[in-house]
């Protein structure tokens, strides 16, 4: 047999025949014995004291098993490890709400019973008194610290530092002009999986281990925290994941509730527990993204229009509970100039709590807030200057020939071509065209405009950079684990350390593992889904952060050549040739290796028969030889200097450049796209489909942010888009026809050159963002929030209460 | 969002008379709308059972109140506390009593807060109902004494 390169084959994916035929397995299919249901009690308020908790009705509704307080469990736990240095340190974390609410939707109890119906009836006899505080809604607000929401941190600041690189002073000294923009806002939506969080858990009495079948999207990580939350050697903690229908980094923050269902199952005598979310449970108090605000930016530009410096002061709301934060506080940063050449960069970072849900990572997580604030700043600064936007762009871009890139904070871009991914995109658009036909529409005093969104989807993260954050914390570097074998029927088996939720990683693994053995995808079976006690994992496994094509096929490549080595020196033995002589392909009964000077040649079930139940023809120094071969990939990263917050954060820089064109109706000041393109630059593309999907996946999502989600509190803290009817998340109804195109530029930084992708860069947000400023570009506005529907660009038009120019932005021209 | 009404209206009894009706929970608390029971505490703490209703949300809801401040003959504020399915609600009533020809003036304030996924899911009914309820409530306060 011909080797074959089935590495950037077009090949369906193998999930494709479960998961489109309704016969995945989700975790809610799940059905055990003795199993009971569990149902929060949340609360209505999004601050208030905790006065009176009464439980005895609910206890007393025939069918209920048990119920959980926070007071009840306070005394069994530790509170949830804080990532972050003091005072986010001294924020008391349990998964129940002990003396105070602050949010809508915290559970303050939880009832268990024999069935979800009866945990429902029971939820509505709990008793709850509170006394109401004033809530905190706005990080700007927060950080006066008027009401505070943690009074153990004494403060609602949850982390702030300073990162600074170049030499400002001199770029703004020297600049041509400074363009001042007073403040600009990131709004705060979700990425809306259509399977909500789902645990089952299981604190068998018997052996004292915890057991979780779950949807958790990063286990490696959660385990951690339950551990020393729960008090509970970690090794003792179980956790299984199989189909996932989607997180987008949503579900790494469900731990709290793993733990509410651990210690009900311990309270209800070892019997398992399943608690399966509600949409509305998911939307008030699952995990929204991060919302940011942008105050006092300053930007530095040349003659030419070329930006040299910017300096902003931005403010993070992670809502009411830091969890996975203040992480998002750096990782920003491992795309710090985002596509562009400025050296000198000032941003003074801060986060706070708020009443509202905690935030959790979200695709693009932290990054996205930060590539958006850029490509407004650019935009803006090309409106300001006249100077078209893409050519602003053009004239800013990291140019291809200075990859690998390192930006001022350290972080190495390993490959790119903007300027060529602008040309794909403006090519498959028609732009020239479409320049006209805007002309033509703006003579007719219609409000259409053309936008270009560049950005960097970072993927396989450095945890190094939460050193920067706290340095105290125990993280460093990046890895993940493979095991390939054959087992005992020669069949090639490989299972991995990630968790997906519709990636297709058993597709590329098996690709990459049919490459290494030279054999067909098809005759390699990749185990489905995360479990600790496959025992492949590392620290870090899980997925997220745009990684699996790197870490996890890594980890697999490395994995399945540790086995070939071995199938090699044990056919060269049972063949009696040497190992050179020996070549992998197939024979009549299937896979084999064969002896090239004899033609001899021995099946996969030969040689693992030999191994696993013939043993005894193995001669000593092959005895090592276990066809089971387990392999850590490690990400080459140091740890980065804390102090001057420098360093190599992420291995790989996808890149996705967007074109658009909208138009606003004058009649009803809707916007609405006129035509899309979507550009990708995922360095080698290993499977084109999967690739193609994740991309369109993730125009989905950004388009659906631009224009339609957005997570909106009233004054006391209620969430109004608690329903989908009032989210409103997108639909394939709501899509614009998208045009796709693609570019590689090999990463130098993955064997296969592949980069990690499937974020998207969140794209759509600077795209839409950009094309409505030019179609608004003449009535004087300035597009400042990165959520813009009828209603605001009503209120900014008609109403002039928002976004007007003369209010947001300055520019300083200098002789 | 908190829903604040006020108004004034006048009676012929004095205000020594209208602040005794007032700070009576068992007179006041029979004037609500959808009454049902009420169940006296102490001087100044009851609970009344009223029957509520937003679109398909009905129920009942036991409501703590509280006679906040009573300062004889001027002035009586009732705070309050309750819930329904799918959300929390507060309210304040206070009225103040002038001395007025022939009778007593009567300046009411409300305000009521509802918090909780009945916002979200009926808000926009929230405001015309507690309208509603509140005109109920100071038509039946003017005919009880009148």
């Amino acid at each position: 047999m011909e080797p074959k390169n089935w590495v950037g084959k077009p090949l369906p994916r193998k999930e494709e025949n479960r998961l489109l035929r309704g016969r995945g397995k989700f975790a809610d299919d799940i059905k055990m014995r003795e199993m009971l249901y569990l149902r929060f009690v949340r609360s209505p308020y999004a601050h208030a004291r905790l006065l009176h908790l009464k439980l005895s009705s609910a206890e007393a509704l025939s069918g209920v098993i048990c119920t959980l307080s926070g007071r009840e469990i306070e005394p069994l736990t530790q509170p949830f490890i804080e990532i972050g240095p003091e005072p986010c340190a001294k924020i008391r974390d349990y998964p129940l709400a002990i003396d105070k609410v602050r949010y809508q939707g915290e559970p303050v109890a939880a009832i268990v019973a024999e069935s979800p119906q009866i945990a429902d009836d029971a939820a509505e006899l709990v008793e709850v008194e509170y006394d109401p505080l004033e809530p905190v809604l706005d990080a700007e607000q927060a950080l006066s610290d008027g009401s505070i929401l943690h009074e153990s941190a004494g403060t609602n600041r949850v982390w702030n530092g300073i990162f600074e690189y170049g030499d400002l002073e001199s770029a703004f000294r020297d600049a041509a002009y400074v363009v001042t923009i007073d403040r600009m806002h990131f709004h705060r939506f979700s990425s809306t999986p259509l399977e909500n969080n789902v645990v089952i858990a299981q604190w068998d009495s018997k052996d004292d281990h915890l057991y979780y079948s779950c949807n958790n999207s990063f286990p490696s990580f959660a385990i951690q925290f339950l551990a020393a939350h729960l008090q509970l050697h970690i090794d003792k903690i179980r956790v299984q994941t199989a189909d996932i229908g989607g997180s987008f980094g949503i579900k790494i923050t469900n731990y709290p509730q793993m733990a509410v269902c651990a210690l009900a199952s311990k309270k209800a005598g070892g019997r398992p527990i399943k608690w399966v979310e509600t949409r509305s449970e998911h939307m008030t108090s699952s995990a929204h993204g991060n919302e940011r605000t942008f105050r006092d930016t300053r930007v530095a530009l040349d003659k030419d229009g070329v930006i040299t410096a910017i300096s902003s002061r931005h403010i993070d709301d992670c809502g009411a509970y830091p969890r996975y934060e203040p992480l998002g506080c750096v990782i920003w940063s491992q795309v710090l100039p985002g596509v562009y050449r400025v050296k000198n960069l000032r941003i003074d970072f801060t986060q706070a709590v708020t009443n509202k849900c905690p935030v959790g990572p979200n695709r693009g997580y932290s990054r996205m807030q930060h590539l958006w604030f850029l490509e407004r700043v650019t935009d803006i600064c090309a409106h300001q200057l006249g100077i078209a936007p893409d050519q602003m762009r053009l004239r800013n871009y990291i140019r291809p020939e200075e990859f690998p890139y390192t930006t001022p904070n350290g972080c190495v871009y390993d490959s790119g071509n903007y300027p060529r991914m602008l040309a794909l995109a403006k090519d498959l658009l028609d732009w020239d065209s479409w320049t006209k036909k805007r002309h033509e529409a703006r003579s007719q005093g219609r409000w259409v405009g053309m936008g270009v969104g560049t950005t960097l989807d970072s993927g396989t993260n450095n945890f190094g950079q939460s050193q920067i954050v706290n340095p105290d914390a125990p993280f460093s570097g990046n890895s993940q684990g493979a095991n390939c074998k054959l087992d005992i029927y020669g069949e090639v088996v490989v299972a991995v350390g990630s968790c997906p939720q519709g990636q297709g990683h058993e597709t590329t693994a098996a690709q990459v593992v049919a490459d290494v053995l030279n054999i067909s995808p098809e005759l390699v079976s990749v185990r489905t889904g995360f479990d600790t006690e496959r025992n492949v994992h590392t620290g870090f496994s899980g997925t997220y952060a745009s990684q699996f094509a790197v870490s996890g096929l890594s980890a697999v490549h490395g994995a399945a050549q540790k086995l070939r080595a071995e199938m090699r020196r044990l056919a060269a033995f049972v063949l009696k040739t040497n190992e050179d002589d020996v070549e992998f392909g197939a024979g009549p009964q299937g896979p084999e290796l064969r002896a090239k000077s004899t033609g001899q040649a021995i099946s996969y079930w030969g040689l693992a028969n030999i191994v696993n139940v013939n043993s005894a023809l193995l001669p000593p120094e092959l005895h090592d030889i276990t066809l089971n071969c387990r392999f850590v990939w490690r990400a080459p990263f140091k740890v980065p200097d804390k102090q001057k917050k420098f360093g190599n954060l992420t291995l790989t820089y996808a890149a996705q450049l967007h074109a658009a064109v909208v138009e606003i109706e004058r009649d009803t000041f809707v916007p609405r796209i006129l035509a899309y393109v979507a550009v990708d630059d995922c360095g080698m593309v290993i499977n084109p489909p999967i690739v193609e999907g994740q991309v369109y996946g993730a125009t989905a999502h950004g388009i659906g942010a631009a224009l339609m989600e957005n997570c909106v509190y009233d004054a006391a803290g209620n969430m109004l888009t608690s329903t989908f009817s009032d989210y409103t998340p997108i639909t394939a109804l709501n899509m614009p026809r998208i045009q796709y195109g693609h570019i590689e530029t090999p990463s130098p930084h993955s064997y296969s050159g592949a980069k990690g992708m499937g974020e998207g860069g969140a794209a759509p947000l600077h795209t839409i963002s950009a094309a409505l400023q030019d179609a608004l570009s003449g009535e004087g506005i300035v597009i400042a929030d990165s959520f813009n529907n009828g209603d605001t660009l009503f209120r900014a038009i008609v109403g002039k209460q928002i976004y007007q120019a003369a209010h947001i932005v300055s520019l300083e021209r200098r002789s | 969002m908190p829903i604040k009404l006020s108004g004034e209206f006048e009676v012929r009894k004095t205000p020594d008379e209208v602040y005794e009706f007032l700070t009576d929970p068992a007179k006041f608390a029979p004037l609500l709308p959808d009454f049902e029971s009420i169940t006296v505490e102490d001087a100044s703490h009851f609970v009344v059972r009223v029957k509520l209703g937003v679109s398909h949300i009905k129920g009942t809801a036991a409501v703590k109140m509280e006679l906040a401040q009573a300062e004889r003959p001027s002035r009586a504020q009732y705070k309050g506390q309750g819930a329904i399915a799918g959300g929390h609600f507060s309210l304040v009533a206070a009225f103040d009593l002038l001395a007025a020809v022939g009778g007593t003036k009567v300046n009411w304030q409300g305000e009521a807060q509802i918090f909780g996924r009945l916002i979200s899911l009926a808000g926009g009914l929230v405001e015309p109902l507690a309208k509603k309820n509140i005109k109920k409530l100071i038509d039946a306060l003017q005919g009880a004494l009148t």
